[in-house]
């Protein structure tokens, strides 16, 4: 009666058993898309021969055609050119923050659930304090105070980012703490430091990382809001959410938006695909 | 009313009132303690042709020169009895400031999230009943798809097509009722993505459920079948990340707000935070944090008497888990 009444568990078990090394169509295309986008980071003169930041005033704001994959702006400058020059200062902030946000997230949450006691309650207040302030905002305030460029802005999206790692991996490392092996290492004589680096940390971060990859498409979206709202680095850099924010003052020339737009979009779809992919196949 | 769910209740508000204090401390800190002082850096601007002489007044008048903790004794005990100080641009008190606004966001906010209650509710509808070939996978990906699009793009694309190209609403009249109407549905389609992927869970595994195969068999009809039997046991869960997306609302609305050229909460904050008007930025992130908390509190302690089940079984734990004695379960994102 009780097992009815209390609902849920079991159920994803059937789904995940069938799942085999096979990869699906579209996070194959996923990885694809990602590929690329780390590559138009690393070396963007190689997909493009124009120049992000020096225009031709006689092209300015033309349509997309051959020439101009993603048409030209207000300077004359090739979209798709500032796209792809973009692309590394996009992708570095939102690795940095997801780092942050799993170092540090991770420690609280490797801590909480480890030491538990006192240790546990003051760090779970201090992470529902981190939840309970709007992310974004929190976001806002700390780039304020640490000032406005892209780092500061991707410093922020981590520590923002603290509290979602700091309860995943807590309720992971007591989920671990209570395995059988874990017992036997302690019976053999394992220190507690020793169990807690060797046998816990592996085990616990293992569901880390698909909330990692998750958080990466995420902190790519808040870094270009940020961005968008001006607190970024300023516009000779071409981060995409700058590009759709310069090209919101020019709506007549739908382009400006929707090419960089389009970019983000189909970045962060990908990075969510493999994410879930990830966690399925966990 | 029984005992269990008093001392549950307690604790829950204990837990508040000290996140509360907490967030307050916090923000005091990120926005007086870091590097930078933006309050010597913004008044001797030269720009703002302020003599030293009504610089110092300015401190002295905001007590920043102070020690820190007693600043933030000062500050606290000053939030604590319902003053949030003056701002230091305009010198006009805070709650004048923040009252000015609040309607405007308030009702974005409300209709931003009755938009994303519907459409959740749309999707949700539509994963249990339609071809599971055509629409099911295509519907089943909304969530996903939601989240991956910044919500300034949605309000942008809204503003081109609806506003440019059918000239349905002009981005200048801010107020109007189409404008609203598509700045709320720009600030509630992210908002639905994570109500909908909890309602879509939930209602999965509702149908599979015994009553519902006896209802079915019963011939009853697939709406009746939905908002009769699936939708209440799926949509309690809801109420608790419902409650959770105040956070999403408070945040996202400082974008749309300036995608649309609305004045609100959000552009008091962008305002704020170009002039340094620290004041202004404490207050408004200290209520935001409130405003979370209480909604999350109430849901919190209305969740167990919704859910009959958890009153049978007795001890108080609603699903998402939320009375575990320190963190709970209910992680947004991975489900676990």
């Amino acid at each position: 009666m009780s097992a009815i009444l209390s609902s849920h568990p079991v159920e994803e078990r059937e789904r995940g058993a069938r799942t085999s090394l096979r990869i699906p169509i579209s996070v194959a295309l996923s990885l694809a898309i990602i590929i690329l986008v780390i590559a138009w980071s690393v070396v963007p003169g190689l997909f493009t021969s124009y120049s992000p930041v020096v225009g031709v005033p006689a092209q300015k704001l033309l349509g997309p055609s051959f020439a101009h994959w993603f048409g030209t702006d207000h300077l004359g400058r090739d979209v798709y050119a500032r796209i792809v020059y973009g692309t590394s200062s996009s992708v570095t902030s939102a690795l940095i923050a997801v780092v942050i946000g799993v170092v540090i997230g991770g420690l609280i949450g490797l801590l909480s659930g480890f030491l538990g006691g006192w240790t546990d309650i003051v760090l779970a207040r201090l992470v529902d304090m981190l939840l309970a302030i709007p992310s974004f905002l929190l976001a806002v305030i700390i780039v304020t105070a640490l000032g406005f460029n892209t780092i500061n802005a991707a410093i922020a999206t981590g520590i923002s980012a603290v509290a979602i790692f700091a309860r995943v991996m807590r309720s992971e490392v007591i989920k671990t703490r209570q395995a059988v092996f874990i017992e036997a290492s302690f019976i053999l004589g394992g220190s507690r430091w020793y169990i807690l680096i060797r046998h816990i940390l592996p085990n616990a971060s293992r569901s880390v990382l698909p909330l990692a990859v998750l958080q990466f498409g995420l902190s790519i979206l808040v870094i270009a809001g940020l961005a968008f709202l001006g607190y970024g680095d300023p516009p000779p850099a071409s981060d995409w959410g700058l590009l759709i924010s310069i090209g919101k003052d020019y709506l007549k020339w739908p382009w400006l938006v929707y090419a960089p737009a389009f970019v983000t979009i189909v970045t962060v779809l990908s990075v969510n695909r493999i994410s879930r992919w990830l966690r399925k196949t966990n | 009313m029984n005992r269990s769910y008093l001392d549950y209740a307690a604790k829950r508000i204990g837990q508040a009132v000290i996140v509360i204090l907490l967030s307050y401390v916090f923000t005091f800190i990120v926005v007086s303690v870091l590097p930078g002082d933006p309050i010597t850096n913004v008044l001797r601007d030269p720009q703002n042709g302020f003599s030293e002489e009504e610089i110092q007044q300015i401190i002295a008048a905001q007590g920043l020169d102070r020690p820190v903790l007693v600043q933030l004794w000062a500050s606290l005990s000053q939030f604590l009895s319902g003053d949030l100080g003056l701002s230091m641009r305009s010198n006009r008190p805070v709650s004048t400031l923040i009252a000015e606004v609040l309607p405007s966001t308030l009702v974005l906010a409300t209709s931003g999230l009755a938009v994303a209650i519907v459409l959740a509710l749309v999707i949700g509808y539509g994963t249990q009943f339609l071809p599971r070939r055509y629409g099911q996978g295509l519907l089943r990906g909304f969530p996903s798809l939601f989240l991956s699009v910044p919500n300034f793009v949605i309000g942008l694309v809204l503003i081109h097509i609806f506003g440019f190209q059918l000239g349905l609403f002009r981005v200048i009249n801010a107020d109007s009722f189409w404008a609203t109407f598509f700045a709320a549905v720009a600030l509630g389609i992210p908002v639905s993505a994570q109500i909908a992927e909890v309602l879509i869970a939930n209602l999965d595994h509702e149908a599979r459920q015994d009553y519902a195969a006896v209802a079915r068999g019963r011939g009853i009809s697939q709406s009746q079948l939905f908002f009769r039997h699936l939708l209440k046991p799926s949509a309690l869960p809801v109420v608790t990340v419902v409650a959770l997306t105040i956070g999403e609302l408070l945040g996202g609305s400082l974008i749309t707000e300036t995608v649309y050229g609305r004045t609100g909460i959000g552009s008091l904050v962008q305002r704020s935070v170009t002039t340094q008007d620290l004041p202004v930025i404490q207050a408004v992130v200290s209520l935001a944090a409130v405003a979370f908390v209480v909604v999350n509190l109430i849901a919190d302690l209305v969740y167990p008497l919704l859910d009959p089940r958890v009153k049978l079984i007795g001890t108080v734990k609603p699903r998402p888990a939320t009375g575990d004695d320190t963190f709970d379960d209910r992680v947004e994102g991975i489900p676990s």
